[in-house]
């Protein structure tokens, strides 16, 4: 195994949060990046993991990445095309053991907000930035055995206050999902380009757990609005493999996902060869 | 009985009632996006969207200042950009405000599910502690009375009419779905009316070789249109890939509220349907995004 040389910072986000994917686990995977971490880890390490999309799609065994949740490869090669309501079902039942989602806004305890950005002046009905909504975020934060989040650190995104809570965290700390009658057991880690998160098993609040290459733990203090925790024995981050970085830009060649600086495709032409040349670039192992 | 099969302006026309409740099937793959295109052509208002997930084709209906409310979990574009229309509208009031009632996809989900059983909502262990109770006074929360502890409850959905785009149908509308199913098998339950498009029209007797394909029997079906290329620049399963560079242009063209008008004016109100559509995206370009999906991934057939 050799480490990659050259790597962007999603491809590391991505490498970083595939590793956590068990051989044994049931992935829910949400928009963005997600889509690129579980299609890593069943290319190498977790083969027998089983990534379940929001449309229905069970399973799927793809020679590209997903555009969204619900794009043909979904369901290309999937042991299941099922249906939305299905695969939240199977969540809701106990079935899904990790859930891998995005966020804008998240506090100390992992409660995310993808809904609204408010300023002075304005409200939910008339924000100041109107962002998506839950889409299964919700649902995935309530439900999935162990949670995930990949969201990008900068300051002002970790706070104290969300502006609109989306996604449970750990609510208002220890005891408070229980509470309020969720299933799943909250989050677990959160990815992002500096470093990881980790989550105190007594306190529930979020703390440094291990920074990226050339990252220091003073720098990711100041970008984060409490009085961060830092783990004592703080490591660096693996960086990615060749093999994990081969592979997303094989079943990513225009970089849709994962922003790469190829991403600028100019014509219908340009775009149906690159394609097509990932396409033939994979081969299917059933 | 008189035939199903109609065509998109005649169906747009006699369903979509200024001021209905209007579902979509598809989520990115099979949205109908031929649909979001005629009802900006035939200037239908105050309509409310009725759906979990969706992407270009509610951007076109907002731009397109269809809309009223949106009964929702996410309303964006994805990887190609952001939701600028759905964006604008939000936060500028342009073209102009929209009520939001906002679930999550399973919440959603199960509002179709109980419209489809005929009940009038359904408990989930979703939304519990979240803001998204808080902002929705439709949403209840209960203690179950079996004592297993907090339940959210979802009102049924019944929309006034559901678009739903299928890989096949036959003339009676017996819909045949390949890949995901979003929520369209209780989608077309819970609507008071279906208007099924699909790639193609097949004989019964195909039907029939594959019934589990059946999503949709003919039963829930009030009009049928053969539409090849509907959900262009979306996805079929089976059928065709995403044209993104397409999409690329309707984002950009969004960034700015002349741009978008003077898109729509081009691809909506410059051209008279979808075969004009089609022609103007040009027919070479789309039988590339079938053969690209062709190659790769294709309905098995079977012989008799």
């Amino acid at each position: 195994m050799t480490y990659a040389k050259d790597f962007t910072t999603s491809e590391l986000m991505a490498a970083g949060v595939a590793r956590q994917i068990r051989n044994d686990d049931v992935v829910f995977i949400g928009v963005g990046i997600p889509l690129m971490a579980g299609i890593v880890a069943v290319a190498t390490h977790a083969p027998k993991a089983i990534l379940v999309y929001e449309g229905g799609g069970i399973g799927a065994r793809t020679r590209r990445v997903p555009w969204t949740i619900s794009d043909n490869p979904a369901t290309d090669n999937a042991i299941a095309a099922s249906q939305m309501w299905r695969v939240f079902s199977d969540q809701q039942r106990g079935f899904v053991t990790l859930g891998i989602i995005g966020g804008a806004e998240i506090d100390r305890f992992g409660n995310l907000n993808t809904t609204v950005i408010l300023g002075s002046g304005t409200t939910y009905s008339r924000p100041k930035v109107r962002l998506p909504g839950s889409g299964g975020a919700n649902d995935i934060a309530c439900s999935a055995g162990r949670l995930i989040i990949m969201m990008r650190l900068q300051k002002g995104k970790f706070v104290n206050r969300i502006h609109y809570l989306t996604s449970p965290g750990y609510l208002t700390g220890p005891g408070a999902r229980e509470k309020a009658g969720l299933c799943g057991k909250g989050p677990k880690m959160v990815m992002t380009e500096k470093c990881t998160f980790g989550f105190d098993e007594k306190t529930k609040e979020m703390y440094l757990q291990a920074l990226h290459p050339g990252f220091k733990a003073e720098e990711i203090k100041k970008l984060v609005d409490w009085d961060l925790k830092v783990n004592p024995g703080l490591k660096e981050t693996e960086p990615p493999t060749e093999e994990q970085i081969g592979i997303m830009r094989n079943f990513d060649p225009m970089g849709f996902i994962l922003g790469a600086k190829s991403s600028k495709i100019e014509t219908f032409d340009e775009f149906y060869q690159k394609v097509r040349r990932g396409y033939q670039a994979i081969k299917l192992n059933r | 009985m008189s035939s199903k099969v109609t065509t998109l302006e005649e169906a747009v026309r006699r369903f979509v009632a200024d001021g209905c409740s209007v579902a979509y099937g598809g989520i990115a793959g099979r949205e109908p996006m031929a649909v979001s295109y005629e009802i900006v052509r035939q200037r239908k208002k105050n309509l409310t969207l009725v759906t979990d997930t969706k992407i270009d084709t509610a951007e076109i209906l907002i731009a397109g200042g269809c809309l009223k409310k949106l009964e929702c979990a996410y309303i964006w574009i994805g990887v190609v950009g952001s939701g600028h229309n759905y964006r604008r509208a939000m936060e500028e009031g342009i073209p102009h405000y929209l009520e939001t009632e906002e679930y999550s996809n399973y919440g959603c989900s199960m509002r179709f599910m109980a419209g489809a059983l005929g009940l009038p909502y359904m408990p989930i262990k979703s939304l519990l502690g979240s803001d998204i109770i808080t902002y929705n006074p439709r949403i209840k929360v209960v203690d179950d009375p079996y004592g297993s502890g907090p339940l959210a409850l979802v009102p049924a959905a019944h929309p006034d009419v559901a678009f739903i785009h299928v890989q096949r149908a036959d003339e009676d509308g017996n819909a045949q779905i390949w890949g995901m199913l979003g929520n369209d098998d209780n989608i077309a339950r819970a609507a008071s009316h279906v208007v099924l498009t699909c790639e193609e029209i097949i004989p019964t007797s195909e039907i029939r070789k594959i019934p589990n394909m059946t999503a949709i029997p003919s039963y829930c079906v009030s009009a049928v249109v053969e539409l090849p290329f509907c959900c262009h620049p979306l996805s079929v399963s089976g059928y065709y890939w995403m044209d993104i560079p397409f999409r690329r242009e309707i984002v950009a063209a969004s960034l700015t509220r002349v741009g978008i008008v003077s898109w729509i004016d081009e691809w909506i109100f410059g051209i008279r349907n979808h075969e004009e559509y089609k022609s103007k995206v040009g027919l070479e370009r789309l039988a590339r995004c079938r053969q690209m999906e062709l190659e790769n991934y294709q309905i098995p057939r079977i012989e008799t």
